[in-house]
C-alpha cells in the first residue's frame, strides 16, 4: 500500500518533472523565434549603440570580439537566449549599460541571431529574461 | 580639494586585529612569524611570476598525476561588484604569503586580501580616480600586484587604472602613509613627449596592466600607452623603467627606452626623429638576477604599431630585450628581437632566468619567449646568444615611406615551440580537399611569404592584407611561460593559429600626423580605439539619444552612431574575411599548443595541442563527419584552441586551462584546467572549470594542503578566482590539514 503511494507520486512527480522539462527546452533559436521587423528595429540600435565596437556587421574590431562565429557561439552553445539577455544588460554597452530596455534588448538579440544564421519567424522574441531562459541556442544545422 | 580620494575599506578588521594572533599561527604553519622571509619553497607565492626569475614554479607536490582528477572546488571569490559593473576579463595572478592571498580585481582595479584557505575577504582597497582612470590606456583589473617586506613590516604596491603607483600595509588595506604623497606615487611626473615635455597628469597617455618588480629595497616599474592601430600622432608619450625607493618613494634611477640628446643608441632614429617619436613602453612583467644585480627589460614597439615611416633606422631599444644596473639602471647589454619593429612584436613576456649547463660549461642564462614563438636565450651577464642567432634576409615593404630592416635575427637553436609563420600550402586548412582549395583561393587575395617577417601592405579591394601569424596576439602573450629549474625545462602555452591580415591606409585629411593607419583603402576609415576602450568603472554616461559625430569622415567608438545597419547574413562567415574559410580558421590545427624545451641541449622535447577541439570544429557539417579520422591520421588527441593562456609549473605536472568553453560527449559546457606529464606532455588529468582561464594559474600551500588558484571569465562568464585543492579524503593521513 505505502508502496504503491510513494511509486504513484514518483510517477506523478515523473510526470510532472518531463512536463516542465518539455516546457523550458521546447525552443531553440532555431525555430524561427524573431520576426523580421524586429530584426530591422533592432538594427536601428545596434548601430547606434554596439557596432562601434563591434563593428558595423557585428563582425568584430579592436574593441570587442565578433558577435558570431566560431568564438561567440563556443561561449553561448548551450546557454539560453535569456543569458545572453543577462549578459548584455549588466555589461552593454560598458559605456552605459542602462541606455537600453528589455524591449530593446531583446530587438537587439534578433539581429545577433539573424547574423549567426538562425531563421525569422512569425512572432517576435519576448522581453521578459524569464521566457528567454527557454529558449536554447544551440549550433546551427 | 576636501572629496576624499580613496578608501580602504576594513572587512572584518576587527576580526583581524584580534585575531592576529590566531591567523599568524593558524595560516603560517611552516615558521615562526617574526622575521619571516617568504619563499616559493615554502608554498609561498610572491610575485605574479612566482618569484622574480620568472619562472612560474613551485616546487609543491602534494598534487600530482594519480589525483588531478580529484581535485574539488575549494571556494570561489566573483568580482562582481567590485567597480561599477562586473568586469569579463580578469587576467589577475594572485599572490599568496603565508596563507593570505593578495589580488587585483574589479573593473576599479581594487585590491582585496583573502584567506587563501577559505577564499574570505579580509580588506578592500579602492582607489576613486575619476577622470584619470577613464582617460586610462589600460582599463579594468589588471594581471596583479607586488609584494615587499623586510622581515618585519609588510606591504602591497600596485598600479592604479590612472597611473599611479600605491603602497598598502598588507595587514589593513590602508596605505603607508610615508611612501610619496600620502601613500602613492603620480607615476605621470617625469613622463614626456617630444624632445622632453611633461606629459598632462589628468590626460596623459600612460597606464600598466602589469606587476612592479620589487628588488630588495626598490621598486621597478614600466609603462603601457594605447594601442598603435589608428595613432593620431607617432609623438605620444615615450617609454621609461624606473626605480623608486621601496619606502619613500624617492626616484632612483631612470631608464629612456628611446634614447635622449646624445644617449646610446639615439642614432639609431635616424635624422633625429627620437625627438618626435613615442611609445616603446615596456608593459610586461620586468625580472631580475638579484645577485648580478642586473634587471631585464622587455621593451615593445615604437608608434606606431605597423607604420615606421617616420622614424627611419632600427630604433634602439624597441623591441629589444635590454639589462640594466639595477642600482643606477645603466644600459649593461641590449639585444634587439626585431629591427626597425612595423608588426606589433612587443616582447610579450617576462624574461626567464636560469641556470643550466650547456656543452659541459655552467652558464647563467636568460630566456626570452616571443609572440613569435622562437625561444632567444643569452648569457645574461653579457648578452651573448647562447646559440648562434643568424641575421636572416626577410622580404621588404612596399609601403611609400617604409624602409623595413633588410635582415632580422632568427635563433638557430632551440627550435620555435609553434608556428612563426604561415607556411603554404603545408599549413593551409586541410580537413577535406575542397577546404584546401577554397583556402587557397581565399591566398590569392592575400600577401603572403614563408617568413615570421611579411611587410605590411596598402591594402584594397585586390590585395586585403599581408598575412602574418602571432605578431599582434602571439605565440606566447602578456601570460608568458614557465621553467623548472630542477629539470632545467621550459614550458610554454601558445597560441598557433592567430592570424592577422596586416593591411595599412591613409588616415582622412587632419586626423592623424602619421602618413598610413591600419585599414584599407577605400573603406570607411575607422579609428580602433584598442580593447578596454570605454570599460572604466566610472565611464561618463553619453548623451542619451546618440553622441555628436566624430572628427572629418571618422567614425568610431567616440563617434557614437555608425550610419550603417548590420544586414542579416545568412552565412556566419563574413564574405570577404580571407583567415576563415567556411567559418573555420585558414590553417590546419593544432590551433594552439604546449610545448616543453629542453634548455641544457637547446632541443623541442614535446609538443601537443592544448584545449578541446572548438564546438564548431566539432559541429561543421563538412569536418564533424571526417573529423575522427582526421585527428587519427594527423596523430592529434584534439584539434587543440587557440588563444595565449599561461602555465604554472609543479614538481611533476605542467598546467593550464582552456582557452575557450566546449560542450562535448565527454563534458558538459565549460573549459578544463589541464595537467600535462612534464617529461612527455602525457595530459594526465583534466578538471572542470564553469569559464575559460582568463588569467595566469598559481599554485601555493596553506596547512598543509596545496591549492591551484586561477582566474576564469569571458562569454557569459563574470570575473571569478576559483581554487582547486584535494579533498580531505585524499590527503596522505600525515597531511596537516586532514581533519
Ligand atoms: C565600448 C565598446 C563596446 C560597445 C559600445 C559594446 N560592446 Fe559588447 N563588448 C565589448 C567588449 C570589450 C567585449 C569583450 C569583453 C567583455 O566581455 O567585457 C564585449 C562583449 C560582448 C558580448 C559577449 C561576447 C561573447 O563572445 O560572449 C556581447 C553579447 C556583447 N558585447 C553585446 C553588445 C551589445 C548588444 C552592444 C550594444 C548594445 C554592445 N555589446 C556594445 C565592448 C563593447
Amino acid at each position: 500500500m505505502k508502496l504503491r503511494v510513494l511509486s504513484a507520486a514518483i510517477l506523478v512527480l515523473t510526470v510532472a518533472g518531463v512536463c516542465i522539462s518539455a516546457l523550458q527546452t521546447t525552443r531553440s533559436v532555431r525555430d524561427g523565434v524573431f520576426t523580421e521587423d524586429q530584426r530591422k528595429r533592432g538594427a536601428e540600435l545596434v548601430a547606434q549603440r554596439c557596432a562601434a565596437c563591434h563593428g558595423a556587421d557585428l563582425n568584430g574590431g579592436e574593441e570587442a570580439p565578433a558577435l558570431y562565429g566560431a568564438n561567440f557561439m563556443a561561449n553561448w552553445n548551450g546557454l539560453t537566449v535569456g543569458d545572453l539577455a543577462e549578459r548584455i544588460r549588466i555589461s552593454m554597452p560598458p559605456t552605459d549599460p542602462d541606455i537600453n530596455n528589455a524591449q530593446q534588448r531583446a530587438d537587439m538579440i534578433s539581429v545577433i541571431l539573424s547574423v549567426n544564421g538562425y531563421p525569422s519567424g512569425t512572432k517576435d522574441l519576448e522581453s521578459r529574461t524569464e521566457l528567454l531562459k527557454q529558449i536554447k541556442i544551440e549550433p546551427r544545422q | 580639494m576636501s572629496r576624499k580620494l580613496y578608501r580602504s575599506v576594513p572587512v572584518l578588521l576587527i576580526f583581524v586585529i584580534a585575531g592576529i594572533g590566531y591567523l599568524t599561527m593558524g595560516l603560517s604553519g611552516q615558521t615562526g612569524s617574526a622575521g619571516y622571509i617568504p619563499n616559493v619553497k615554502n608554498g609561498d607565492w610572491i610575485a605574479v611570476t612566482g618569484d622574480n626569475t620568472g619562472a612560474r614554479y613551485s616546487p609543491l607536490s602534494q598534487i600530482t598525476a594519480e589525483n588531478f582528477n580529484k581535485l574539488e572546488v575549494a571556494w570561489r571569490f566573483k568580482t562582481d561588484n567590485l567597480g561599477t559593473k562586473p568586469e569579463f576579463k580578469l587576467e589577475g595572478t594572485p599572490l599568496v604569503i603565508r596563507g593570505m592571498m593578495y589580488a587585483t580585481a574589479g573593473t576599479r582595479r581594487d585590491v582585496v586580501a583573502l584567506r587563501a584557505d577559505t577564499g574570505e575577504l579580509v580588506w578592500v582597497h579602492t582607489e576613486f580616480e575619476g577622470q584619470r582612470a577613464v582617460n586610462s590606456p589600460r582599463q579594468l583589473s589588471g594581471r596583479g600586484l607586488s609584494y615587499w617586506t623586510d622581515g618585519r613590516e609588510e606591504r602591497i604596491i600596485y598600479v592604479t587604472t590612472g597611473y599611479k603607483m600605491i603602497e598598502l600595509d598588507a595587514k589593513t588595506g590602508n596605505r603607508i602613509p610615508a611612501f610619496g604623497k600620502d601613500g602613492y606615487l603620480d607615476l605621470k611626473v617625469g613622463l614626456v613627449t617630444g624632445s622632453g615635455q611633461q606629459i598632462d597628469l589628468e590626460s596623459g597617455e600612460a597606464g600598466l596592466h602589469s606587476a612592479p618588480l620589487v628588488l630588495k629595497d626598490s621598486i621597478v616599474v614600466g609603462v603601457a600607452f594605447k594601442e598603435g592601430m589608428t595613432v593620431k600622432t607617432h609623438n605620444n608619450t615615450k617609454g621609461q623603467a624606473r626605480a623608486f625607493d621601496v619606502r619613500t618613494g624617492k626616484l632612483l634611477w631612470a631608464f629612456n627606452t628611446i634614447p635622449q640628446g646624445r644617449e646610446f643608441g639615439a642614432e639609431t632614429w635616424e635624422n633625429g626623429t627620437a625627438a618626435v617619436n613615442g611609445n616603446t613602453g615596456i608593459w610586461t612583467q620586468i625580472t631580475a638576477d638579484e645577485e648580478l644585480g642586473l634587471v631585464y627589460l622587455p621593451v615593445e614597439t615604437p608608434s606606431s604599431d605597423f607604420y615606421g615611416g617616420h622614424r627611419p633606422g632600427n630604433n634602439l631599444f624597441a623591441e629589444s630585450l635590454v639589462a640594466v644596473d639595477a642600482k643606477t639602471g645603466q644600459r649593461k647589454w641590449h639585444y634587439q628581437i626585431v629591427h626597425h619593429p612595423v608588426w606589433d612584436h612587443d616582447l610579450s613576456s617576462a624574461p626567464l632566468i636560469a641556470d643550466v649547463t650547456i656543452d659541459g660549461r655552467p652558464r647563467k642564462i636568460v630566456a626570452l619567449p616571443t609572440k613569435q614563438s622562437y625561444l632567444f636565450v643569452f648569457d645574461r651577464a653579457t648578452g651573448e646568444p647562447i646559440w648562434k642567432i643568424d641575421e636572416s634576409p626577410v622580404p621588404q615593404s612596399d609601403v611609400p615611406g617604409e624602409k623595413t630592416s633588410p635582415t632580422q635575427p632568427i635563433p638557430s637553436k632551440p627550435p620555435a615551440y609553434a608556428r612563426t609563420f604561415v607556411k603554404v600550402p603545408d599549413d593551409i586548412i586541410d580537413f577535406t580537399a575542397e577546404l584546401r582549395a577554397q583556402g587557397m583561393t581565399n591566398l590569392e587575395r592575400v600577401k603572403w611569404a614563408n617568413s615570421p617577417y611579411v611587410p605590411y601592405v596598402v591594402g584594397n579591394d585586390r590585395i586585403l592584407g599581408a598575412l602574418n601569424i602571432g605578431n599582434t596576439a602571439g605565440g606566447t602573450n602578456w601570460p608568458g611561460a614557465a621553467y623548472d629549474p630542477e629539470l632545467k625545462m621550459f614550458f610554454s602555452q601558445a597560441g598557433n593559429s592567430s592570424l592577422t591580415l596586416g593591411t595599412l591606409r591613409t588616415p582622412p585629411e587632419g586626423f592623424s600626423d602619421i602618413r598610413y593607419v591600419s585599414g584599407r583603402e577605400g573603406t570607411e576609415f575607422r579609428v580602433s580605439e584598442g580593447p578596454g576602450y570605454g570599460s572604466a568603472a566610472d565611464y561618463p554616461e553619453p548623451p542619451r539619444g546618440g553622441a555628436p559625430a566624430g572628427p572629418a569622415a571618422a567614425t568610431g567608438p567616440r563617434g557614437g552612431g555608425r550610419g550603417a545597419a548590420p544586414a542579416a547574413a545568412p552565412n556566419a562567415a563574413p564574405a570577404g574575411n580571407p583567415l576563415q574559410v567556411d567559418g573555420l580558421s585558414l590553417v590546419k590545427p593544432p590551433y594552439g599548443v604546449v610545448s616543453a624545451i629542453d634548455l641544457a641541449k637547446g632541443e623541442l622535447k614535446w609538443i601537443v595541442p592544448h584545449g578541446d577541439t572548438p564546438d564548431v570544429v566539432r559541429n561543421h557539417p563538412k569536418v564533424g563527419p571526417v573529423l575522427a579520422d582526421y585527428l587519427k591520421k594527423n596523430n592529434l588527441p584534439s584539434t587543440g584552441q587557440g588563444g595565449s593562456v599561461g602555465v604554472v609549473v609543479t614538481k611533476t605536472l605542467v598546467i593550464a586551462g582552456d582557452p575557450a568553453v566546449t560542450t562535448t560527449p565527454d563534458h558538459p559546457r565549460g573549459a578544463m584546467l589541464r595537467a600535462y606529464d612534464k617529461m612527455t606532455g602525457k595530459l594526465v588529468g583534466a578538471v572542470f572549470m564553469p569559464a575559460p582561464q582568463s588569467g595566469n594559474p598559481m599554485t601555493y600551500s596553506v596547512n598543509g594542503r596545496q591549492y591551484i588558484v586561477v582566474a576564469i571569465s569571458g562569454g557569459n562568464y563574470s570575473g571569478e578566482y576559483i581554487a582547486f585543492r584535494l579533498p580531505a579524503s585524499e590527503l596522505p593521513p600525515t597531511a596537516a590539514g586532514r581533519p
